[in-house]
């Protein structure tokens, strides 16, 4: 079914985008340098940049200030960007790493002299003034100690204000974080003995180097700023391309899936908040340093909205293009319109118009963003460097191929997926008495069922008996009311849904919950996380260790997908949102089972598929329980049901009606009754 | 005064304050309502308003506090003033939403919310290139009357502020509870799917409810003026603050709820004023916000869940 | 008995995913009709596709002879075609008479709302007790009634019921089933979404079965209640081409 294409603004940005991208002299490199070729130019030319310009310091500094903002844009980036969070009140970092330096390097804060400092005075972190009432401190930590301190004490804040909005809703989160930015200032204003108030912290010293300072020249600050946006950007990449950036995009995506396929959510959100604020923490220390004063004024609402701008701009998720972004509009502030307005007013000039004459279009910088923000959200929310890319769709000769399912051999396919039995004493899920209300309505009552190692249990019932209440009861999504539920001998009712994808338990969802904007293997890949260790400075410093991680899980990812013949392979780097129903079905599983696991819950998978489809499912199903694995299925076609069933649960209105093998139930008068409905006591004429 | 007398006008005062408030909180809670969006612009439409208010009693040559009129004069120029300001305040609003937010309705996410602070924005920057940075004299025809109660003083103008909103709010209740595009409205906020397939016309009630909201924020902004005799480009942003909060805290989407919540806050302004300095009311409104959506998201009367399922 | 409404080679997507498939239905003036079937079978995707909610990407659906095709929502409602939504969807906080009131919107509120309100009490007693109580607070049962008597306040020629007998209680499902023979018997046409096939069928004229989209038994109600195949349609047994 084609849509008929609407030519709009934000289609002809990309098309331009797409000529320019064909224009550029990187298309003569090959495809996998082309990223490092790319970033080696930016790097030269950022080296270069003040050395090519008039030696003009006031260019420098924007071009300092310019840097400054990209790393912010990159900090608000990982917030926003990676992880879905949308703070509004992102400035407050930048502020408290600002004051933080601004205080520990200037005579604003100056306690009684006493040998407590002395240490301190050794360490050259303090230094002793001569005072006529009594010697008194004055603290000199250098500007180099003080980056990585003040991006620690800002990440401090970050988990302190990212803590309470873990549970809202996106926009209600925005006005939360908001509130905290608003906060920040306030208090900063208020404080004067540590903060100097209103009137703004001064004579804040200036970094030094090898004994000399850094003084007013710009340069020295700029080549800082050029080492503090690389570094931002080293560790954005690495990041998004680890396991960290994986679990963070799929937060973003879909939380509740996340949290199903083991991400722990409330970890990695208080971890996007903890790096986002550390960008911005060590940011105000460079901000500060490079100013040598901080006023409450450069860190209120208005800073937070043009960093969103320009994210929103550049593209929010692109770690270039936030950068481009930021630079662009610096330089549209601080150049671009300064000459534009000249040219207005001899424009004025020239056709006489008198309030082009006295028209200034720096000071309206703040009502451009807001136009820009408007324009992006209506008409190219993706940003100038979107942070997906199209895939060349398959050729036709791809889409047409016979799929083949040369299925692996049995010990390839114990190797791939592990040793899935169990071997334990009892049954490997347990669940007794479970009872789920809503309200008033009761989804479950005083459900049990037993699901024996390496057996099919299949939960059959009409609409709304509670099949998928029962999977959100057992896997942790909900919780009940009452009863117990045991897997592999272990109590695990009230843990949440994350703790339970560990223990060996993964599901699928009735209306498929794949993470729509990432790839095919981004989202098989998810599902290994629980498997996988590498935690955010293991994805910073990719040690042998993890890079040998990475590529196993990736190997393994694939693995899991050639179980289904060649019909995910060709699309492996394709966006799942652009896959047919039935192959983001077949993702879903192999989503699930790469996480490893002993019981696998599957919500209607043949849902959807046509008769071949749902044999072709059924068989690699029953391949897969061939291998040990156990597999609870709610499933509607009955055929499917006798395939593949041991054991057959039957639910209506909540309870359990019938259980035992498929031909017994399907044969059950009270399950005809619960599918057919009771008819009605002996009254009123049957219509003829 | 005596002690008593301190807190019965700070009440007064409070009172007053809590009908703006109610009025602005009223306008924010009818579109959340409807269409579950945090509309940032509202509360720059209400500043835009205030120079509108101004605009249509300058039309009469008033200007400062010096000119003063009595009976019908009076009564004709105010009534002008706020049907003026009301309309022309509604208009922005319909067109905010024609032209900015319907092309993103259905998005799920964050995006309708973005485009509004970008609406806020443009909005606020083109009053401040306009106008300037200063505060404006609001010109204000009210004779200085004044009474004394029990050691307080209750002045004219409050007794329009409170005659106004009480109209207003009643106006207000009248309307989505006895006309047919009001229930029409109610049933749609309650349940847009099914109000459709009972024949409303949902995009109709959408405009409806942006006119009315901002209508309400006009009101809103012409009692600023006259209370605080001025007007400045930065008012949306303080008493937006206290508003919303007022919104939050009543629960979000329940007209009640904006009422109750505009009284509490005002009162807790003036209170709060009086008992801990001024410089710290913006954080205790804050406070009073974050507190509200992390341990209470529903408000004391709404129905709108703030927290993820 | 002239026909009402049909359903002409009907096709809908849900993205890529085929819904209906090629399916075609036949209501006459005056019939109740039943539209049978298991679960992920379409059923409501038809009821969508009559109130204009989903608009079929082939085929048409034709009332009182002429198309439907971008007819809206609410035109339709004016045309005589009023539905009573699965679940009910009242309106949780408007009274039992203001959700009446809204059934009656495209309508206004002349005598003719008067006659329509008196009908509906005399229908369900039940409802003039309670009409100024909050719609959310009443019972499954007590509020299937003020559904159907929302749905009949738009004087409609076609009522389409979606479910009319989910999550009530026995006693209440054998109550709504009446009313529904009562009320057909008064001149309105019926067109019923429904799984229990039983009560469905024990006052229904004629019955349509959907497995997966596609119709795979119809006729009269009689021969289908002795149908066996009807059993294997449920459960999902049924081999469709």
């Amino acid at each position: 079914m084609a849509e008929r294409e609407t030519i709009t603004p934000g289609s002809i940005g990309g098309l331009a985008f797409a000529f320019l991208q064909k224009a550029s002299p990187l298309q003569w490199v090959a495809p996998h340098l082309r990223a490092h070729v790319g970033t080696a130019l930016a790097f030269v030319f950022a080296i270069a940049f003040p050395l090519m310009i008039d030696r003009n310091d006031a260019d420098i500094d924007s071009a300092a200030n310019a840097l400054a903002f990209a790393s912010l844009a990159l900090g608000l980036n990982i917030v926003v960007g990676f992880a879905g969070l949308l703070d509004l009140g992102y400035a407050a970092f930048f502020a408290i790493g600002a004051y933080t330096y601004g205080f520990f390097a200037s005579a604003q804060f100056m306690p009684a002299w006493s040998g407590f400092w002395e240490p301190f005075e050794w360490l050259h972190l303090v230094a002793r003034v001569h005072q006529d009432g009594g010697d008194l401190v004055h603290f000199t930590v250098s500007f180099w100690l003080m980056l990585p301190f003040s991006a620690a004490f800002a990440a401090l804040f970050g988990i302190l204000f990212g803590a309470p909005t873990l549970r809202l809703k996106g926009d209600y989160l925005a006005i939360v974080t908001l509130g905290f930015g608003e906060i920040v200032p306030i208090v900063v204003r208020n404080w004067p003995s540590v903060t100097n108030g209103a009137m703004g912290l001064n004579g804040v010293a200036a970094p030094q180097l090898f004994g000399h300072s850094f003084g007013i020249n710009a340069t020295p600050y700029y080549f800082v700023g050029v080492g503090l946006v690389a570094l931002l950007i080293f560790t954005s990449t690495r990041l998004k391309s680890s396991r960290v950036g994986r679990a963070w995009m799929a937060i973003r995506e879909d939380e509740i899936a996340a949290s199903a396929m083991g991400v722990d959510r409330v970890k990695f959100k208080l971890l996007a908040f903890a790096i986002g604020a550390a960008f911005a923490g060590a940011t105000g220390t460079y901000f500060v340093a490079k100013l040598q004063t901080a006023t409450p004024e450069m860190f209120m609402f208005p800073v937070s909205v043009m960093i969103l701008v320009m994210i929103v701009f550049g593209g929010i998720g692109s770690v270039w293009g936030v950068v481009l972004g930021a630079v662009i509009l610096q330089v549209l502030q601080s150049w671009f319109l300064e000459d534009l307005s000249q040219w207005l007013h001899a424009l004025g000039r020239l056709i006489g118009v008198q309030w082009l004459q006295h028209i200034e279009l720096v000071s309206s910088i703040e009502l451009i963003f807001g136009l820009i923000l408007v324009f992006m959200m209506l008409y190219r929310r993706q940003g100038l460097i979107p942070a997906t890319r199209k895939v060349r769709a398959l050729s036709l000769a791809e889409q047409t191929a016979r799929v083949e399912l040369a299925a692996p051999a049995p010990a390839e396919r114990v190797r791939v997926l592990g040793d899935m039995t169990y071997r334990g004493p009892g049954p490997l899920l347990e669940i007794k008495g479970l009872t789920v209300r809503f309200g008033g309505l009761v989804a479950l009552r005083e459900v049990s069922l037993s699901v024996p190692a390496h057996s099919v249990v299949a939960v059959i019932g009409p609409n709304g008996s509670g099949k998928s209440t029962l999977f959100n009861a057992v896997t942790g999504l909900v919780a009940p009311n009452a009863g117990k539920v045991h897997f592999a001998g272990h109590p695990i009712e009230g843990l949440p849904p994350h703790v339970v994808l560990g223990r060996g338990m993964a599901r699928t969802f009735q209306n498929i919950r794949l993470f729509p904007n990432l790839t095919v293997l981004e989202n098989v890949m998810i599902g290994m996380h629980a498997r996988l260790h590498t935690g955010a400075v293991g994805a910073l410093m990719r040690l042998p260790g993890t890079r040998r991680e990475e590529a196993a899980a990736r190997e393994h990812a694939i693995e899991i997908l050639s179980l289904f013949g060649n019909r995910l392979i060709p699309r492996i780097d394709h966006v799942v949102s652009s896959l047919s129903y039935a192959n983001r079905r077949r993702v879903e599983i192999a989503r699930a089972l790469a996480s490893n696991p002993k019981l696998l819950l599957l919500d209607e998978p043949t849902a959807g598929m046509n008769p071949a489809e749902t044999l072709e499912l059924a068989q690699q199903i029953k391949r897969l329980h061939e291998h040990g694995l156990a597999i609870v299925l709610i499933e509607h076609k009955l055929d499917v049901v006798v395939s593949l069933a041991d054991n057959v649960v039957v639910l209506d209105h909540g309870e359990k009606i019938a259980e035992g093998t498929p031909d017994v139930v399907r044969r059950d008068e009270e399950v005809i009754r619960a599918y057919l409905g009771r008819s009605a006591s002996l009254r009123g004429a049957a219509v003829a | 005064m005596g002690w008593e007398a301190v807190y019965l006008q700070q009440v007064i005062n409070g009172l007053s304050l809590g009908a703006m408030y109610a009025l602005l909180a009223l306008g924010f809670t009818l579109v959340y309502g409807i269409l579950e969006l945090i509309n940032f612009a509202h509360f720059n439409v209400f500043m835009v308003s205030s120079f509108i208010g101004m605009m249509a009693l300058e039309f009469f040559g008033l200007s400062g506090q010096s000119h003063i009129l009595t009976g019908l004069a009076l009564a004709g120029v105010m009534a002008f003033a706020f049907v003026a300001t009301m309309l022309v305040a509604g208009l922005l609003g319909v067109a905010i939403e024609r032209f900015a937010l319907r092309p993103l309705r259905g998005i799920p996410g964050t995006v309708g919310m973005i485009t509004t602070i970008g609406i806020s924005y443009i909005l606020f920057n083109l009053v401040l290139l306009t106008k300037g940075a200063g505060s404006f004299n609001f010109p204000n025809p009210m004779p200085r009357v004044a009474w004394t109660i029990a050691g307080a003083t209750l002045d004219l103008r409050e007794v329009l502020i409170w005659g106004v909103a009480l109209v207003l709010m009643t106006g207000l209740h009248l309307f989505v509870n006895k006309t047919r595009i009001g229930k029409a409205m109610r049933a749609t906020a309650q349940d847009s799917e099914a109000a459709r397939m009972m024949g409303v016309d949902v995009d109709r009630v959408i405009v409806m409810a942006f006119f009315l909201g901002s209508a309400l924020a006009g009101a809103a902004a012409l009692i600023f003026g006259l209370y605080y005799n001025y007007t400045s480009f930065i008012i949306g942003y303080t008493a937006g603050l206290r508003a919303f909060t007022a919104a939050v805290l009543g629960g979000i989407g329940s007209v009640t709820g904006a009422m109750v919540g505009g009284i509490i806050i005002g009162l807790i302004e003036a209170l709060g004023g009086q008992l801990i300095a001024v410089r710290w009311t913006d954080v205790i409104i804050f406070s009073i916000l974050v507190l509200v959506l992390v341990f209470a998201p529903t408000g004391l009367m709404g129905r709108a869940n703030p927290t993820k399922s | 008995m002239p026909e009402l409404l049909s359903f002409q080679g009907v096709n809908t997507y849900y993205g890529d995913l085929h819904v209906l498939k090629d399916v075609d239905y036949r209501i006459d003036a005056g019939e109740i009709v039943c539209l049978l079937g298991g679960n992920a079978s379409g059923k409501s995707t038809t009821m969508k596709a009559i109130m204009g909610v989903v608009a079929p990407a082939r085929g048409d659906v034709v009332y009182e002879g002429r198309s439907l095709k971008g007819v809206s929502v609410a035109e339709r409602v004016r045309r005589g075609i009023a539905p009573v939504l699965e679940a009910r969807r009242l309106f949780p906080r408007m009274t039992v008479y203001e959700n009446l009131e809204m059934g009656a919107y495209t309508r206004g509120q002349g005598a003719e709302f008067e006659e329509d309100l008196q009908r509906v009490f005399s229908l369900f007693p039940r409802v003039e007790e309670r009409l100024k109580q909050l719609a959310g607070t009443l019972s499954g049962g007590e509020q299937q009634m003020v559904a159907i008597g929302r749905a009949l306040m738009a004087r409609p020629k076609l009522l389409c019921m979606d479910e009319p007998s989910m999550g009530l209680s026995p006693v209440f499902v054998e109550q709504v089933f009446d009313i529904i023979q009562t009320i057909n018997k008064q001149g309105t046409t019926i067109f019923m979404v429904e799984q229990n096939a039983n009560m469905a069928l024990q006052i229904a004229h004629r019955g349509y079965v959907l497995q997966t989209g596609q119709v795979v038994l119809d006729g009269p109600a009689g021969e289908l209640r002795e149908n066996p195949m009807i059993r294997e349609a449920y459960l999902g047994e049924m081999k469709v081409g």
